[in-house]
Formats: C-alpha cells, sequence, structure tokens
C-alpha cells in the first residue's frame, strides 16, 4: 500500500506529530516498541504504520496518562494485532459524504470536482426529487443548496434535510437571499458563482478540516 | 457594491464606474491594431495573483509566441509571474483538430486545474470559423454557461467592427463592450475608446482617447461635465488683473474663480496681459499656471524678461506644448495635474484659438471648455483665456466658439486706425456679477507692461479719438 511504502525523517515526524525528536529517541530506548529502521547513514527512517503507532502514543498523553501507560496500551494494541496503517490518501475510510443539489450542471460539475480534491465524497443531484432520493440511499454530513432548484424551492429542501439528520446545509445563490436561506435553516450562505477556496474553506468551516484530516484525526 | 475588475489604470476604472464587474463576461473589440491585446494583457497582470490566477488562451489568430514576444516590450508584463499566476496556454493546434468541442473541454480542465480568476480568450470572433448558425449559438451557450459557473472573470478580444455587434450572438452574451477605434481629422488620427454595453452599472458615453505606450493603454475620459448646481463657497475677495488702471475699471479686479477672455487681433497685447494676471498673482502668494501653445519656452523667457518677470520664478509653472500633433483630450488632463501638482489658484491659456485646433471637432472643444471653466470655477481657481481675432480693425464677431458666453468677464483689445499710424484700445465688454466701466481706454505697451490711457471721447470715438487729444 503507497501509505506503507513511505518512510519519515525524524524532523518529519516531529512536525507531523509535534512531539520533540530527543522524547521520541527516549521512548524508543526506554520501552522498544517503536522501532524505525535506518538509512545507509544511520538516521532514522519511520514508516507510515510507526507514524500511526506514535500518533496513538501522544493522543494517549493528550488524554492525561503517562508515557509509560500509554505505551502499554500501545503493547497490547500490537499484540492484538492492531492495524496502525493509514489509509490510502484521498481514500481515509468512510469518506464524508456531501449531497450537492444545484440545478446548473457547469456549476454541479465544478463544485464536485473542488469538494472531491478536498477528499470529500460528493452525490449530485439536478433536482429536488432526486436530493431525496439520494438522501434515501445515504444521509450527508453536509448538504451544498442551490436555493433556485426545482423552481426556487431550494430553502425548502434545507429544511427537510436538516429535519432528516443532515448535519450542515451550506446554501447557495445568485440571490443575496442570505436571511431567507438561514431562516430556512441553513448554517451558511454564498453567493454565485462561487470561488473554489471560499467553498472549500466554507464547507471545512461547517464539517472541520478536510476530508483527509478527518480521516487521519479520527482513526 | 458590486466587486470590481480593475485595469491597473484608475482613469479607465472610473469610465468603467469602477471597473469592470467581476464575474462577468466583458468583450473587447476592434480593428488590429487597435491595442486589444496590451489592454487584455494589462488585465491579466494587475489582476492575477497565485489563489486566483490570469488564464491567457491563444486561438488561431493571434499566434502564441507573438503574444509573448510583444508582451515582454510592456513595462508591466512580469516574466517571472509566468507559470506561477499568469498561464498562457495555445488553444490553436486543438481548435484545429477537435474544434469547438476540444475547447470547451480543455476551457473546463483548465477552470478546475487552475481556478483562474480571470481568464483571456484572444482571439475569440477566430471561433466562430469553426461553427455557423445554431451550432456556434449552441456552442457560445456551453461555453457561456461555464464561464459563468465559477466566479472567474474572462475578456473576449475579437477583431470585430462596431457594426457587427447587432448580428454576431457573442455580443448578446457579454456583461460588458469596449470597443477601441481610431478617428480621424483631415492627417490626425486620435485613438478612441467607446464604452458600448456595461450590464448593471453606470458609465461615462461617449469616446474617449487613449494612448498606447510601454505602460499600456493610458485613457482620458472625456471631459463632459455635467451641470453641478451644488453651492460652493464665494467670498468678497478679489483677484487683481495685474493692471491697475484695468482693476479699477473692473470695480477692483476679477472674482476669484471667474473666467476671463481677453479676445484681440494679433499682436495687440493678450499675452502681455496674460502675464501680468499670473506674475501679479505670483506677487499676491497665488501660484499660476501659464499654459501656452504659441511662445517656445525661450521666447516665451525673453519676452517676460523685457518686462521685468521671470518664467523661473517660484509659484509660476510654465506648460508649453506644440499646437503641431497636440490633442486636447491629453492636454487637458496635463493641465488639470498642474493645476493639482502647484496648488496654482491662476490658470492662462493662450490661446483658446491653437486649442480649438487640437479638438477633433467644434462639440468636443466647446464640451471641452465648458467643463473646465465649471470645475476651475469650483476650485476657486481664476482662469485667463486669450482667443485671436481674425479683424484688425473692426470687430464684427468676438468669438466663433462659444466661449464668451460662457466666461464671466470679456475684455477685447483692438487697433484703432488714426491716420498714418495705430493706436491700441481695451474695452470691457462684459463682467458677470459685477459692474464695471464701459468705456474704450486707449493702452501702451511699455517696459512696465500695459499702461492705460484715457477713454476715448464720445465724439471722437467715432473717430478714433480719446478724449483731451
Amino acid at each position: 500500500m503507497a501509505g506503507d511504502l513511505a518512510v519519515y525523517s525524524m524532523g518529519a515526524v516531529e512536525r507531523m506529530l509535534g512531539i520533540p525528536a530527543a522524547t521520541v529517541r527516549n521512548w524508543e530506548e526506554r520501552y522498544g516498541l517503536v522501532k524505525p529502521g535506518r538509512s545507509q547513514g544511520g538516521h532514522r527512517l519511520y514508516t507510515r504504520a510507526e507514524v500511526e503507532q506514535l500518533r496513538f502514543v501522544k493522543e494517549r498523553l493528550d488524554q492525561g496518562l503517562q508515557p509509560a501507560e500509554a505505551h502499554r496500551l500501545l503493547g497490547e494494541q500490537l499484540e492484538r494485532g492492531g492495524n496502525f496503517r493509514a489509509p490510502e490518501e484521498g481514500q481515509p475510510g468512510p469518506r464524508l459524504l456531501i449531497l450537492l443539489a444545484e440545478r446548473d450542471p457547469y456549476a454541479a460539475e465544478f463544485a464536485e470536482f473542488f469538494l472531491r480534491t478536498e477528499g470529500y465524497e460528493v452525490v449530485v443531484a439536478l433536482d429536488a426529487d432526486d436530493a431525496a432520493r439520494k438522501l434515501e440511499q445515504r444521509l450527508p454530513q453536509l448538504a451544498v443548496v442551490e436555493l433556485l432548484i426545482s423552481g426556487g424551492t431550494g430553502a425548502e429542501l434545507c429544511r427537510r434535510l436538516k429535519e432528516a439528520g443532515v448535519t450542515a446545509c451550506l446554501a447557495i445563490s445568485t440571490l443575496g437571499a442570505r436571511d431567507q436561506a438561514l431562516a430556512a435553516g441553513a448554517d451558511a450562505f454564498l453567493e454565485k458563482p462561487l470561488d473554489p477556496l471560499q467553498l472549500v474553506s466554507t464547507v471545512k468551516d461547517l464539517l472541520g478540516e478536510s476530508a483527509f484530516l478527518q480521516g487521519a484525526t479520527s482513526r | 457594491m458590486t466587486e470590481r475588475l480593475s485595469s491597473g489604470h484608475p482613469r479607465l476604472d472610473d469610465l468603467l464606474g469602477g471597473g469592470l464587474p467581476a464575474n462577468s463576461i466583458n468583450m473587447v473589440i476592434g480593428l488590429p491594431g487597435t491595442g486589444k491585446t496590451i489592454l487584455a494583457q494589462q488585465y491579466v497582470f494587475a489582476n492575477a495573483s497565485q489563489e486566483r490566477p490570469a488564464l491567457y488562451l491563444a486561438t488561431v489568430s493571434e499566434p502564441f509566441d507573438k503574444i509573448l514576444r510583444y508582451g515582454q516590450t510592456l513595462r508591466f508584463f512580469d516574466p517571472e509571474a509566468v507559470g506561477h499566476s499568469v498561464f498562457y496556454e495555445d488553444l490553436g493546434t486543438l481548435l484545429n483538430e477537435r474544434g469547438l468541442a476540444g475547447v470547451l473541454e480543455q476551457v473546463s480542465e483548465l477552470i478546475k486545474q487552475r481556478r483562474p480568476g480571470l481568464i483571456v480568450i484572444d482571439s475569440f470572433k477566430a471561433l466562430s470559423a469553426y461553427a455557423e448558425g445554431a451550432e456556434f449559438r449552441e456552442f457560445l451557450h456551453d461555453f457561456a454557461g461555464r464561464l459563468s459557473a465559477v466566479a472567474t472573470s474572462s475578456l473576449w478580444i475579437g477583431e470585430y467592427g462596431e457594426d457587427e455587434i447587432g448580428p454576431a450572438p457573442e455580443f448578446a452574451v457579454a456583461d460588458a463592450i469596449i470597443s477601441l477605434s481610431t478617428a480621424r481629422a483631415a492627417e490626425r488620427e486620435t485613438r478612441m475608446l467607446r464604452i458600448l454595453k456595461l450590464r448593471g452599472s453606470a458609465f461615462a458615453p461617449g469616446r474617449h482617447a487613449y494612448r498606447l505606450s510601454a505602460d499600456g493603454i493610458d485613457v482620458f475620459p472625456r471631459l463632459a461635465d455635467t451641470l453641478d448646481i451644488t453651492s460652493y463657497p464665494l467670498d468678497g475677495s478679489r483677484s487683481s488683473s495685474g493692471i491697475a488702471a484695468l482693476d479699477e475699471m473692473l470695480a477692483d479686479g476679477y472674482w476669484p474663480g471667474s473666467s476671463t477672455l481677453c479676445a484681440g487681433p494679433s499682436g495687440c497685447g493678450k499675452t502681455l496681459m496674460a502675464l501680468h494676471f499670473i506674475f501679479n498673482g505670483v506677487r499676491q502668494g497665488e501660484p499660476g499656471v501659464l499654459a501656452t501653445l504659441q511662445e517656445h519656452p525661450t521666447q516665451l523667457a525673453r519676452i517676460v524678461q523685457g518686462f521685468g518677470w521671470s518664467t523661473d520664478e517660484k509659484g509660476v509653472e510654465l506648460m508649453y506644448r506644440s499646437p503641431v500633433d497636440l490633442y486636447i483630450d491629453e492636454w487637458v488632463y496635463e493641465l488639470l495635474e498642474a493645476v493639482e501638482r502647484t496648488g496654482a489658484r491662476r490658470v492662462v491659456i493662450d490661446s483658446l484659438t491653437d486649442l480649438r485646433l487640437a479638438a477633433p471637432d467644434e462639440v468636443r472643444f466647446r464640451e471641452y471648455m465648458y467643463s473646465l471653466v465649471q470645475r476651475f470655477s469650483r476650485q476657486r481657481v481664476s482662469l485667463f483665456m486669450t482667443s485671436e481675432l481674425a479683424d484688425l480693425f473692426e470687430v464684427r464677431r468676438l468669438s466663433e466658439f462659444g466661449i464668451s458666453h460662457l466666461s464671466d468677464n470679456v475684455v477685447l483689445l483692438q487697433y484703432i486706425r488714426e491716420q498714418a499710424s495705430v493706436r491700441r484700445a481695451l474695452t470691457v465688454l462684459k463682467t458677470r456679477a459685477s459692474r464695471h466701466e464701459p468705456e474704450i481706454r486707449e493702452f501702451r505697451i511699455t517696459p512696465e507692461g500695459i499702461v492705460l490711457g484715457d477713454p476715448f471721447v464720445a465724439e471722437a470715438a467715432d473717430q478714433n479719438e480719446p478724449r483731451g487729444h
């Protein structure tokens, strides 16, 4: 798997996890659980799995455990054959799903592309009925709803999606219908045409981080 | 307020009500050589950033390499931006191999990859050769749909004439249309920019002169100020003409901010009267701009010196331009800039006769003069203009430009024939909002400048005789 082929230097591990290099070396000597390979020059090279093992320890420390206790739990996990491999980049397990309800096929094509490049799974519905069908198949975490979809019933769709359990609804429109959207339960509003950076950052604001990072931190 | 796309040139942006509307489709049209590509590149480098790069797509009429080669001669062209925030792509080969469908796909891909804030298609008109009728309209609908689906502005460049706007369907799609052309009057050619369409925004109508240089397009918006009826402060102070006896005739001088027309035949003393006005202002602590189209600075320095003044004096800005190949549009902006820079309170234009030749037509000349007089009046900058009269002795007509109607004060200089000699006479014909002495007074030109003599008596005036002679 691509994630296991990659190796990381001590400096990279330090930056990725925020653990000082001296601490990592100390843990290696003291507990002997995470033992990286060495380069020809003798430098430590961590696999992605080893990085994830160190992340496991770090998360336990953040929860208030002592290093020895955290390493004991890590040892148990390893004995049980715990899988510390990182999923392939771009496929973080069951990815966060976004329902994109957009009447304009060109706008839908671009928005879908920009969201997918951020690691989200996207289903597109070109009218409100299609959106309802997609909703029944799998509950999305977030919906992007064009307010003028299906004759201007986007606000109503927003309300129904929220009632069905969609965590967040981002309303979009060429009209400055922000107040109407928020009154219908939308969590945010963006005016069209959409700026790719703004779309992605608003979605991240609503879901927290990008899909890639969410996948990594949720493991 | 609608977000705007700047050209990087404040005066052009002003014409467009602040700039082209962002995220819109804009057309720049004009015959070859009018500067369309230069204007497009100006927009590119004024707006491109790493987050919102600009895409320049060459089709088949503008060779890709030429765009780059000549682009580099422009001062704003930044080679380091190319490949980082400015991307040039050649669609010519694709267009020849796959036609318009290939263009649609490629543009969509580029939007996804580059996420551009601005896309230039040069030339868009060349695309129309790859489809006809309904097929081209279908392409147009598809293309405009893709460009409108994301936050990006586009410039479609084309070698269209203004007469093609009606029949060509792309103009209906465009949110803004800028036309570049050349106006010809006798042997003079003036480049003219005109905004033909701007959706959802006011713009400056009419033809606006522009120049092309390595700095790009420099526009001189047509000076056609509308009547401004808002009040502005006035007080009772007066501006001396610099000639004591004339001040008496004018009830102690001109109003500050007033405009004065001094008309007279050649050699009668108009320029000297203007010099009195400027140098007296300097003595009063009022800087002045002497905008002359008559004497070369060397000639003028000698004339001025003869009366005890100097063009090098602090507070005097000499703005000499040759009337040959002068364009009133550009000249007016130079004058306005000089007044602003120097804080001038007095301005001389010597002469209107020369300036009229620099205007493409009389209507435009009147528009410019009306606007200038209004602007200076509101700024309380006193304006003194000279105008040459063809009649040496018997004045039949004062001003052929209608400027005397605009002016607050009109002073007539004329020659009076007296047997074998010629004498000079001055008459104040008009002073707006002020009384004046309606006399015909003799004057002489001395080393101290103009010196007024006695009025001509009524009977003697008929015989060209001053009182007491």
